[in-house]
């Protein structure tokens, strides 16, 4: 390894020298995060004064809740040792050679998943698990709404429950589709793909990972207090209303946006500056480049949901009128704000997922991509029109109504790099032979579900259809079809097809069959349905419907449930191939790309001596 | 396997076998989409009791038939090659004999067609939404003050009496003018069977019109969530014949309370 070169090989007998960090790790870190929490939360009770008369209501209690969870945050980051390496820095030091060994989790086993460890490929394992800890909560949610509405009364569930769940259901499902492909595949397999040694910047991706969990416990901490009674949403002045439980939201907003940003700039700066030697542009995987825009695009977008949610809170807690129509603010500048992150954040889920498939396309068909730069154009032109439609969000909010046209034909031009997306797909499928694997039946499955997203999406853009559409469950099918029937299907094909390379050892064929099968089905029936009811004129968020929508309601709820079933398997089918699947072989699909060129399981530093690239990665079949 | 020099295809693209065969499950499919997409959606929708809902539904009927040759030539393609090569096995198939890596005229006609789809969308749109707009801007109307509040929609009709109701009552074939707005949070006023739409915000008045053209009681829904209560938040419009209208409209008590100003605008 090249990098051990400059420094005295350790010999035998060496006992690593490691400070403070030897002594970190997840349990410190809830334990001093908790400690710090308490403290503040402590001092905040006895300090901070009343309430003046002029205050609004519960403004202490929110300064309280606020602080404390700010003190979780500082507690929690100082615990797991992201505080250590800046610290040295600023003291004039620096880690040591063993130091950062330890930080990269040589010879550490299992212990470094639950440190803060700066190898690529460990970040990428935990970023798989808490993705999929993320979709089990999210999911039993979305099985408490449905079951909450399998009658027309609702009523089993108190509706300030109900709403609670349907934005907690909303907003970590968001949070959870963000991180699904970026995360597991692009920190473990990115790097690989270009053929570099870690990311250009290990430590903040660690970093990335880490405020994850830290913003994790506001959320669920804001669960006990009262809930996150608004929708994923949090629109005000209904967040200024909602009880404590918001600050929960606002802080698990705040972090996770941090930890956006801090993986936008990392990966960014890892692809642009550390591909191997030989991979031009026009040689990068396609799948770096969906990696690349869907990241490239969250940097603009976060820190406006960042300042959004700063400003919610400094309402909320210190008086302030922001969006506060009595006193000089706007609800709709909350909007404005909201959508500015919330419309580039679907394609920053969804182009990764896309992308993946576009990966492994190629792979299972034996042919090269249709049109690589097709491709590229088309995610650069969905980058580029997708910061520019917020406001369809808003025809009905009455904001800017001489607006609603023009926002109404940027919406519309971003179905022709869409387009582009789905010619590249049905080109490379052209004529090809097919290898029949779950990867290859996730195309199809996402040309049909994108489709009926995409199309459901132009009715949506049209101002005098939205008027009838917005706001109804049509809009909650919609955004489902394309997050979850595209984003979420493209995101399976690629733990599929990138397993054996993450755990060395080949994803069960039967079960996920059988959990391809029932996903995609039980997707269809419960969206259809949805969209029906939608139709029929049922508005979102409800918890409680007229009888004329049983029906639909009914057909969701039993296509939810198939969705359950579908995913109990594949988490099942993940548990136990990880633990006792059959050993793959170093590339199990026989793919051209830079990532199945290396051994099982995945050296610390990938590459023995760094690969040059000569030719196509998608020089399938002969030339002619 | 072929020689290497020969090239992918002689003789005119479109007469080859499978060409042909794609081109006739795109017409048949075409046909199927569009048939079934604008008969279910606009069955599901119900009858209309609007001329605004009635656009609604032709615009969902010309996207979908718009949309239809493009899902059908995908879906064409998609079900050819599932029907095509199948390859099972843990090993790969051999691979391709023609690495069709671009094809300069398949990229320019997609965009070409897709863009000449989005302009078609676009001027279909503009044209309704000018309908719309014109609406706002009738001489005609009537005017209602639309207040919402957690849970509830009141309708203020102007004149001197404060007439107050919860609700809404309209004469058919009368155009009409809504000012919406709240007294707590964001709400949207959603009349269900007439297709419009309209936020009520709190310090500010919206504006959204109409004409009712079907006498019967529609549904008026709130479209945006509001707290608690929120899937309660709904009420009926009853749209009578004009004199019907009057009589109501003379049996209602003076409530002195009016969101109308002497002005005649919302205030």
């Amino acid at each position: 390894m090249t990098t051990m070169m400059e420094h005295p090989a350790p010999t035998s007998g060496h006992t690593p020298r490691v400070g403070i960090i030897r002594h970190l790790n997840v349990f410190t870190a809830f334990g001093l995060g908790a400690i710090t929490a308490f403290v503040v939360w402590r001092l905040g009770l006895s300090f901070l004064p009343a309430d003046s008369e002029s205050a609004p209501l519960f403004t202490r209690e929110d300064k309280i809740t606020l602080l404390s969870m700010i003190g979780w945050f500082v507690g929690f980051m100082a615990g797991i040792g992201a505080l250590v390496a800046p610290f040295r820095w600023v003291m004039g030091k620096d880690l040591s050679h063993d130091e950062n060994m330890f930080l990269a989790g040589k010879d550490m086993g299992t212990k470094r998943y639950f440190r803060y460890t700066t190898d690529h490929k460990v970040v990428g394992i935990q970023y798989l698990i808490i993705t999929m800890v993320i979709f089990g909560i999210g999911g039993i949610l979305a099985m408490l709404i449905r079951a909450n509405l399998g009658t027309p009364e609702g009523g089993w569930i108190h509706p300030q429950a109900y709403n609670s769940i349907v934005g907690t259901h909303g907003i970590i499902m968001i949070v959870g589709t963000i991180i699904m492909v970026t995360g597991p595949f692009g920190n473990y397999i990115m790097p690989i793909m270009i053929g570099a040694r870690d990311m250009a910047f290990p430590r903040l991706n660690a970093l990335s990972f880490w405020l994850i969990v830290a913003a994790a416990i506001p959320l669920i901490w804001g669960q006990f207090i009262g809930g996150i009674s608004t929708g994923w949403s949090a629109y005000n002045p209904l967040a200024g209303q909602a009880p404590l439980g918001m600050n929960g939201y606002i802080m698990f907003i705040c972090i996770f946006a941090l930890s956006t940003m801090v993986a936008g700039a990392n990966i960014t700066t890892t692809v642009v500056r550390m591909r191997a030697r030989g991979m031009t542009w026009n040689r990068t995987p396609i799948f770096i480049y969906g990696t690349v825009a869907s990241v490239a695009l969250a940097l603009p977008a976060f820190p406006v949901f960042f300042l959004s949610q700063v400003m919610s809170g400094m309402d909320r807690a210190l008086g302030t009128s922001f969006y506060d129509t009595a006193r000089g603010g706007s609800g709709w500048l909350y909007e404005n704000l909201f959508w500015i992150m919330g419309h580039p954040e679907v394609y920053v889920i969804l182009i990764p997922a896309v992308a993946a498939l576009m990966e492994m396309a190629p792979v299972f068909t034996r042919r090269p991509l249709f049109s690589f730069n097709v491709a590229v154009m088309g995610i650069a032109g969905i980058c580029g029109l997708s910061v520019l439609v917020w406001a369809h969000h808003m025809y009905m909010s009455g904001w800017a109504p001489l607006l609603n046209a023009p926002f109404m034909l940027t919406t519309e031009l971003i179905s022709i790099p869409t387009g582009m997306l789905f010619l590249v797909l049905v080109g490379t499928l052209w004529r090809g032979r097919l290898w029949m694997t779950v990867p290859t039946m996730s195309i199809f499955a996402l040309l049909w579900n994108f489709m009926i997203g995409g199309v459901t999406g132009i009715y949506l853009s049209d101002v005098p259809a939205d008027a009838f559409l917005h706001g109804s469950m049509y809009v909650t099918a919609h955004f489902h079809y394309t997050l979850m029937g595209a984003g979420l299907t493209g995101a399976i094909a690629a733990l599929v097809y990138w397993f054996p390379k993450m755990t060395g050892r080949m994803l069960d064929k039967k079960l996920s069959w059988v959990s391809f099968w029932l996903v995609q089905i039980g997707f269809n029936v419960a969206f259809i349905g949805m969209f029906f009811v939608g139709l029929q004129g049922q508005p979102r968020r409800v918890e409680a419907y007229a009888a004329i929508f049983n029906k639909g309601n009914l057909i969701t709820t039993i296509g939810a449930a198939t969705i359950m079933t579908g995913m109990l398997i594949l988490l099942a089918a993940v548990i136990g191939s990880w633990r006792s699947g059959v050993k793959a072989p170093m590339n199990p699909w026989y793919a051209k790309s830079l990532e199945w060129t290396v051994p099982n399981p995945v050296p610390l530093e990938n590459f023995e001596t760094l690969p040059v690239v000569t030719e196509d990665v998608y020089g399938y079949g002969r030339k002619n | 396997m072929p020689d290497t020099n020969t090239p992918y295809f002689t003789g005119q693209w479109w007469k080859r076998k499978d060409v042909k065969r794609h081109a006739v499950l795109w017409v048949i499919l075409t046909a199927l989409i569009g048939y079934i997409g604008t008969e279910v959606q606009t069955r599901a929708m119900g009858a209309p009791a609007s001329e605004a809902m009635e656009n609604v539904i032709n615009l969902i009927r010309i996207f979908t038939w718009a949309a239809a040759p493009v899902a059908a030539f995908v879906a064409a393609i998609a079900i050819g090659a599932l029907m095509g090569n199948r390859h099972y096995g843990d090993n790969p198939p051999p691979e391709a004999e023609h690495a069709i890596t671009n094809s300069p005229r398949a990229n320019a006609v997609w965009i070409v067609i897709s863009a000449l789809l989005c302009l078609f969308a676009l001027i279909a749109g503009l044209i309704a939404l000018q309908k719309d707009n014109e609406a706002l801007l009738d001489n005609q109307a009537i005017r209602v003050n639309v207040v919402g509040q957690q849970w509830a929609w009141n309708y203020d009709y102007p004149g001197s009496n404060g007439v107050r109701s919860e609700v809404l009552h309209l004469p058919v074939d009368q155009p009409v003018v809504f000012h919406v707005t709240s007294k707590d949070v964001k709400h949207s006023f959603w009349v269900v069977q007439m297709g419009i739409k309209i936020d009520a915000n709190p310090g500010e008045f919206t504006e959204t019109a109409v004409t009712p053209n079907k006498i019967g009681t529609f549904d008026i829904r709130c479209a945006e969530l509001c707290g608690l209560l929120h899937a309660y938040m709904q009420n009926k419009v009853i749209v009578e014949s004009k004199e019907d209208f009057d009589k109501w409209m003379a049996s209602q008590p003076n409530t002195g309370e009016t969101t109308w100003t002497e002005e005649g605008a919302a205030a």
